[in-house]
């Protein structure tokens, strides 16, 4: 019953958004496309953070990886949008195996600071690989080819076109952890963030777990960061910075942890307040500062959390 | 004849000067209850330890089932089939009593790893983990959050957990410790019955005397890391050496 009303809100969520393709102007979209690839980014992270309990501060590296090689492939091998992406999506893969491999190793604090180190390496590596990277300069002049399908192409240079590659990708991105939240391995996720050790006696090899879970989240990073640097038609070392790393934590606890919602609904409010505050004064750090305070102490266990909690309540008083 | 299920053979462990486990050779027979009793200090946890996988040992061999388990990881020993539980509640709180047990029953259906599919669909994994549910006396409060649970049911989830592995031998650090006694009857009742069944082994480690001899086939005794006596209840209640040292005047 619950679910059916969950499948009907994400469908009239789809649909919302497709007339908002059709109808926006070009703030707007361009708006919608940051938050929707936001949402994709901490739709990842939250397989990691929320469902199995680990807290990265380094997946701005894998977003990075993403942008980096959707930008190194449009200039040195292909300039096809899905082939950019793929290979995109491909390094921030592999780039998590890695980092992945040496971080699952240890958990809390432990993880939550390699993840930072390894984090920072990437971004030095970035800022210091001039000839590949271009530095503090990034690299810039990404254009949106068309999708070449044979008999007919797909245009994305407009906004109004590229807003719909987006939004498939963001859906896709949706169903893909929908599928993982309620398949065995995303129980097996959750047995690791209640209780590792008894995970283990269950007879999880919960390192590999935990890996899987990283990879995962990386891959979508990667994805998300492939996406942004389309969408901005340039990739700059910032975005593998841990100031970076940090939104989608802050997107997962705004929305809420360990909800298909939470990121979506973080994503909206972050990016939406951000471009609020910027409008009326310079100090806008300070403003998004107190504003994500009152969130976070307001609404415990972010805006989805408290709405289930309070509609969950409701329903006890009236039964 | 064949082999016995478990096989310890010098097994040594020592933290500092005090040695937990001196050259204890130990064999256990599978569909023979064996209860390990000993005060406190014995060596009871650390071998229990030992056995899971949580303690590597100085030295000594460790083969079960013809397989020697010795430098194995604790998850490859529980796919094997030797598994423990523990003494104090050692559950997954946030999640429901069916999912508690759900999770080792996936692993032991080798369903664990699909991230694709609903777990809705696996209707074989819901069956035996409920099957395992009702043994233990849970099965009509799957929905509920485990940590809603009261200590008791938390104990008898706990065995649940430990069982739904379906473990050749499983290993249960004093499975009765906090329970009330009417719980303790039936836990025991339980767990006889399932030991004559006779696909899972039972090594029961305990400090309660009235369930060690009423329950057990074979007595092992611990004494500061040593065997001090070995075989059917009837024999260690009048061991001398036993008397000394554990159980004390009153009892007899």
């Amino acid at each position: 019953m619950i679910t059916n009303k969950a499948y009907m809100a994400f469908g009239l969520l789809l649909a919302g958004l497709v007339v908002l393709g059709l109808a926006g102007d070009r703030f707007l979209l361009y708006i919608s496309m940051r938050i929707m690839i936001l949402a994709i980014f901490a739709l990842g992270f939250d397989i990691l953070f929320g469902r199995t309990g680990l807290l990265s501060f380094g997946h701005g590296a894998f977003y990075a990886g993403g942008a980096y090689g959707v930008a190194l492939c449009y200039m040195h091998l292909a300039k096809d949008p899905l082939l950019c992406l793929l290979a995109g999506v491909l390094l921030a893969t592999g780039l998590a195996l890695v980092i992945g491999f040496f971080c699952v190793r240890h958990t809390e604090i432990y993880f939550a600071m390699l993840t930072l180190a390894f984090g920072m390496m990437v971004f030095s590596l970035i800022w210091n690989l001039r000839e590949i990277t271009g530095g503090d300069d990034g690299l810039v002049g990404v254009g949106r080819q068309a999708i070449n399908l044979g008999l007919f192409k797909i245009p994305l240079r407009k906004e109004s076109e590229f807003y719909f590659l987006v939004l498939a990708f963001f859906t896709g991105a949706i169903w893909v952890a929908h599928r993982i939240r309620t398949s065995p391995f995303g129980l097996i996720l959750a047995g690791i963030r209640e209780n590792d050790r008894r995970t283990e006696f269950a007879g999880v090899n919960i390192r590999n777990y935990r890996l899987a879970a990283f990879v995962i989240s990386g891959a979508m990073a990667g994805l998300a960061g492939g996406l942004g640097v389309l969408l901005e038609s340039n990739a700059t070392p910032h975005i593998s910075h841990w100031s970076h790393s940090s939104d989608p934590v802050l997107v997962g606890l705004i929305g809420g942890l360990n909800t298909l919602a939470g990121p979506l609904v973080g994503s909206l409010v972050f990016v939406g307040l951000k471009e609020l505050v910027m409008r009326f004064t310079t100090y806008w750090m300070l403003f998004f500062g107190v504003v994500l305070l009152i969130i976070l102490l307001g609404f415990r266990g972010g805006v989805v959390g408290t709405l289930v909690q309070r509609l969950a309540g409701r329903r006890e008083v009236r039964s | 004849m064949s082999s016995p299920l478990l096989q310890v053979k010098g097994l040594t462990k020592a933290f500092g000067k005090v040695v937990t486990a001196r050259e204890i050779d130990l064999d256990f027979e599978a569909g023979v209850l064996t209860s390990i009793i000993g005060p406190n200090g014995a060596g009871k946890s650390t071998f229990i330890n030992m056995m899971s996988g949580s303690l590597s040992a100085d030295a000594g061999a460790i083969t079960f089932d013809g397989h020697d388990v010795t430098r194995l990881p604790i998850h490859a020993r529980v796919g094997m089939g030797l598994c423990r539980s523990f003494q104090v509640v050692n559950v997954f709180p946030g999640l429901t009593v069916f999912e508690n047990v759900e999770i080792p029953t996936l692993v032991n259906r080798r369903r664990a790893a699909r991230f694709f599919s609903p777990r809705a669909k696996e209707t074989q994994v819901r069956d035996q983990a409920l099957e395992v549910l009702n043994l233990v006396g849970l099965g009509h409060r799957t929905e509920v959050k485990a940590s809603e649970l009261s200590h008791g049911d938390q104990r008898l989830l706990e065995v649940a957990i430990a069982m739904a592995a379906r473990p050749k031998l499983l290993f249960l650090d004093e499975p009765t410790a906090g329970m009330n006694p009417v719980e303790r009857v039936d836990i025991l009742k339980h767990i006889r019955r399932i030991s004559n069944q006779g696909s899972t082994t039972f090594v029961i480690v305990e400090h309660d005397m009235d369930i060690v001899f009423s329950l057990s086939d074979r007595v092992v005794v611990l004494h500061r890391g040593d065997v001090i006596c070995d075989g059917p209840p009837s024999v260690v209640q009048c061991d001398e050496q036993v008397r000394e040292c554990y159980l004390g005047q009153e009892v007899m």
